[in-house]
């Protein structure tokens, strides 16, 4: 079985044109710097968290009024409370305790489901949306460096003028139009986010047509497609790499940047809007605002370290 | 002979720009009119709510904006009304758009030069030195941080400065106050903490490009042979080297304006109650007051268009390896 | 001898990299007489640039640094006097020309910028007496309408002018040594002439003392008086240069000779020096030029040769010569 296994993945790589020991070339490179290991440390652990991370927590919807804003483990905070009866406010003690490591929120939802449950939100979000990005800027950049002529001026022209409109500002004007369920948001921040791999794709492809070795490669006789696969396509996918793990902070900042104002799904639990919530009780329960934060902070960290050691380990010139 | 080649630039450059325009003003509108709800949908969802009648409304705002009429006259109508500052009717604040931009805009302009300014010295400053002291600690830490920089998410930075700032410590607490004049003290210490959140990620972007332009020119031949001639290393650094690195740097400061900085601002007047642009884009959005945020980003972008254009005609006028040809 | 201005003595330049240390220089010892040309031989890698940087100390200095030896000029060290000290020399007592001098120019200064710069330095005139001088420069390297040129960008002009300018520039606070590394290197051959033409002239006129840096014989042939071979990062042979031309000793000095290209035979192969430069990071045991040599002999793999002095102005270091 496993040895099936095995030649089904030597025969997808070979008709792939995957070249293993160029991949580990890169890796080994890649692996000397240790920021971007380190990030792509946190992104698995990430992954993990939001894939396996539910079936261990507490649901995050379930509101309870009784352990409202409770800090977290180990945190020890007053909160006043108001007494009916008595028609006096006192204040009391409040324990974060290990029920809610994280601590709740203002309806007493546990803060630890609902950060694990945001983190699925931003990394689905992150990954399709730039997947749709990239793909479109890839055809649109490629496809406008090989045909040329008037094509190539159109597609570039109307390249231009989406890139004038402000990313975020379009974003707002999209959503508030057509409105927020999180499956058309992940289109239009893939819609409006294309722009920049159109521009760079294009000018790889450019120059990569005309660079000695596709030259030398045809002189030797090599077909269209042979040059194409075997040397055009490689060239090109480590900068769409790049690119893409550049991209993805951008665009989960994006998402929980509409969850924070307000048009992001209500459904769901991004890591935005629990920080939109958490900023109106930074008296009472600095937590909420503090934890999504950090997590947003640590992931675009992550991401931005591992794309950061990509480029370096893709640069020739760069001496690692 | 080399002014006419300018001008010949320029209005080449001015013309494309006009093509731009263009087309920004065509998506936008085939934007709106594709939307699944028209203007009048939302508005009647705030007049539902009010209790009007809605059939008798629907057919007012229809016939007010054309919704009746074919595509293509509602595009003629459209462009028209936008040349002649007829940017429509702003339901939530009953005035007409153009008049609740006129007043606001000079809040957001501030907020968005005071953190300009801030994010641009401080950041080529830095560049300049972590970029001359290479390999040391101290460009370690700086890139470090410049890292930082860039992924802190600018609107938890400002709540996380608010929450150290104003709430634990109790220092900063003055609102920006539109009666008192633009740069009267209260106002720009309000502004402490915002143009520090806006200017942030600016400033680590700032610090990457000037390090990373210093370093490539700090490498090449004519910083040797400026050395040679004797000049003490500050010169070389600061005339020599500098103005090298300066130009493409001025061109990605520029662009990065409309990806970077209005979403930033967008975000940070909203956090900090600072009543520009950004602000009243935001409500407009829970007023379902549609002129408004059309309006809104429609200036934004012009404002990148306009930057655009500016950077492009002065890194022309600026280079001589492109003047001189 | 008493008109040397320039003696450099067991200099060693090292560069401490994180691959391992490259003796760029490893004991390099010659003298520069007053008013003569003394041309530094030698093929890429062998360590001649580094030599010549290192007079001024311009390699860049965290991975560079001179572990040893002295180079004595004016009654200074120049490999540990204080920055302050070698900054007034250089420009002013010291100048230096590159090779490429498209790079070598800043290409977003003008030319006059450059020059001026430079004489306002060193020279208490005011900017327009150093205008007028820089000017004067250029007429003398024969450029013509220096005024236009003065206002020109690097990028406007021809290489020849170029290298012109630049030797303007290394004239233009009227130097006691010039160092020339290697000028006519990146330049074809009508300009090659131009330029050696200049610094012939340069010999004549002003009694300038120079040191030229090439790989190329031909060159030293023509405008050199003495002429030091380095190999390695070492001085293989010194003497005049008619003796090295008619009379070498080392082994990679008569190679040299061998591979200038000669008319008279119209076939035959173009004569070559088997092998490659030495990789800086692992030199071979004992004589740098061993595995390359011909008359290569048992201890040759395994000791440094030492110096051998063949006549007065004519010294080897050579396991042949003992």
């Amino acid at each position: 079985m496993i040895k099936r296994l095995q030649d089904i993945i030597k025969r997808a790589s070979q008709h792939l044109h995957l070249n293993t020991r160029l991949i580990n070339y890169y890796w080994q490179r890649t692996r000397r710097n240790k920021l971007a290991v380190a990030g792509l440390a946190f992104i698995v652990f990430l992954v993990a968290l939001a894939i396996i991370g539910p079936f261990f927590t507490l649901d995050p919807t379930e509101a309870n009024f009784e352990e409202k804003n409770m800090p977290p483990a180990g945190f020890v905070t007053e909160q006043s409370v108001y007494n009916i009866e008595t028609d006096e406010v006192t204040t009391k003690e409040v324990h974060g305790t290990w029920k809610h490591p994280l601590g709740t929120d203002s309806k007493g939802r546990d803060m630890l489901a609902m950060i694990v449950s945001g983190a699925r939100v931003s990394l689905q979000v992150g990954l399709i949306a730039t997947g749709i990005a990239i793909i479109l800027g890839t055809i649109i950049g490629v496809l406008s460096a090989y045909l040329g002529g008037w094509v190539d001026n159109a597609l570039m022209r109307f390249t231009d003028i989406m890139m004038t409109f402000p990313f975020f500002l379009l974003l707002v004007l999209i959503i508030f139009i057509f409105g927020s369920n999180l499956a058309f948001i992940v289109l239009a921040i893939g819609l409006t986010g294309w722009t920049g791999t159109a521009r760079l794709t294009r000018s790889e492809s450019l120059s990569l047509r005309t660079r000695e070795f596709v030259v030398a490669a045809k002189a030797l006789g090599a077909s269209d497609k042979r040059v194409i696969f075997r040397h055009l396509i490689p060239n090109v996918i480590s900068l769409i790499i790049v690119i893409a793990t550049l991209s993805i902070p951008g665009v989960i900042l994006a998402e929980a940047a509409l969850s924070f104002i307000g048009l992001g799904d209500p459904m769901v639990s991004s890591w935005g809007i629990i920080l939109e919530a958490g900023q109106h009780s930074l008296n009472t329960a600095w937590w909420v605002a503090v934890e999504p934060g950090i997590m947003l902070f640590l992931t675009v960290l992550a991401f931005n370290f591992l794309g950061d050691g990509l480029r370096d380990a893709f640069d020739p010139k760069s001496n690692i | 002979m080399e002014k006419s080649w300018l001008r010949d630039y320029i209005i080449k450059r001015l013309l494309y720009a006009v093509i731009i325009a263009w087309g920004i003003l065509t998506i936008t509108f085939i934007m709106v009119r594709v939307g699944p709800s028209s203007p009048a949908d939302k508005y009647l969802a705030n007049l539902a709510a009010r209790g009007q009648d809605v059939a008798e409304v629907r057919a007012a705002i229809e016939a007010r904006y054309g919704l009746d009429q074919p595509i293509y006259e509602q595009y003629i109508d459209y462009m028209g009304n936008l040349f002649q500052g007829n940017w429509g009717w702003s339901f939530s604040t009953s005035m007409p758009v153009i008049e609740l931009i006129k007043t606001h805009w000079i809040y957001s302009f501030q907020l968005i030069l005071l953190s300009s300014l801030f994010a641009a010295f401080l950041g080529i400053l830095i560049g300049i030195y972590s970029a001359v002291k290479q390999y040391t600690k101290t460009d370690y830490a700086f890139t470090f941080f410049s890292f930082v920089g860039i992924s802190i998410p600018n609107f938890w930075l400002g709540v996380m400065l608010i929450l150290i700032f104003s709430v634990k410590l109790g220092l900063f607490k003055t609102y920006y106050d539109t009666t008192l004049p633009l740069f009267s003290l209260d106002n720009l210490k309000a502004l402490v903490l915002p143009v520090i959140t806006l200017g942030t990620g600016m400033l680590a972007g700032y610090v990457r490009y000037t390090r990373s332009a210093m370093l490539d020119n700090l490498r090449k031949a004519f910083v040797t042979t400026a050395r040679a001639k004797g000049l003490p290393e500050q010169t070389v650094i600061g005339k020599h080297v500098f103005r090298n690195a300066l130009l493409p740097l001025i061109t990605i400061i520029m662009f990065d304006l409309g990806s970077i900085v209005f979403g930033g601002a967008y975000l940070t007047e909203i956090i900090f109650g600072i009543p520009g642009l950004g602000q009243i884009s935001f409500n407009a959005i829970f007023a379902n007051d549609y002129p408004v945020v059309v309006a809104v980003t429609l200036i934004g972008t012009f404002m990148v268009l306009l930057v655009n254009l500016v950077t492009d005609i002065t890194y022309t006028y600026l280079d001589p390896r492109i003047r001189y040809d | 001898m008493n008109n040397v201005i320039l003696k450099v003595s067991n200099l060693k330049t090292y560069f401490f990299t994180s691959r391992g240390t490259v003796k760029a220089v490893d004991g390099v010892d010659f003298e520069l007489r007053h008013g003569e040309c003394l041309c530094l031989v030698g093929e890429s890698g062998c360590g001649k640039t580094v030599t010549a940087l290192s007079i001024l100390r311009l390699f860049d200095s965290p991975p560079g640094e001179i572990v040893d030896g002295q180079i004595s000029y004016d009654g200074l060290n120049l490999t540990n006097c204080s920055s302050e000290q070698l900054r007034q020399i250089r420009g002013k007592d010291i100048s230096m020309v590159f090779q490429e001098a498209q790079s070598a120019l800043n290409p977003v200064l003008t030319i006059g910028d450059q020059i001026i710069e430079q004489i306002k330095l060193h020279l208490p005139l005011n900017y327009s007496k150093a205008e007028d001088r820089a000017m004067t420069l250029l007429e003398e390297m024969g450029i013509p309408s220096a005024e236009r040129v003065m206002s020109y960008y690097p990028h406007q002009l021809s290489g020849g002018m170029k290298q012109r300018v630049l030797i303007a520039m290394g004239l233009s606070c009227d130097p006691q040594i010039l160092i020339a590394d290697e000028p006519t290197t990146a330049v074809d051959v009508t300009i090659k002439a131009q330029i050696l033409d200049i610094f012939r002239d340069l010999k004549t006129s002003r009694q300038m003392s120079t040191i030229f840096i090439t790989h190329d014989l031909a060159v030293v042939a023509e405008i050199g008086d003495r002429a030091v071979v380095l190999y390695g990062g070492k001085d293989v042979e010194t003497a005049p240069v008619s003796e090295i031309i008619n009379n070498p000793k080392h082994p990679y000095t008569s190679g040299l000779i061998e591979c200038l290209p000669d008319i008279s035979k119209s076939t035959g192969k173009l004569a070559s020096i088997p092998g490659t430069t030495p990789n800086p990071l692992k030199m071979p045991q004992g004589c740098a030029f061993h595995p390359r040599c011909p008359k290569a002999m048992e201890i040759c793999s395994h000791q440094e040769p030492l110096e051998t002095v063949i006549s007065k102005e004519h010294r080897v270091n050579c396991h042949l010569y003992k």
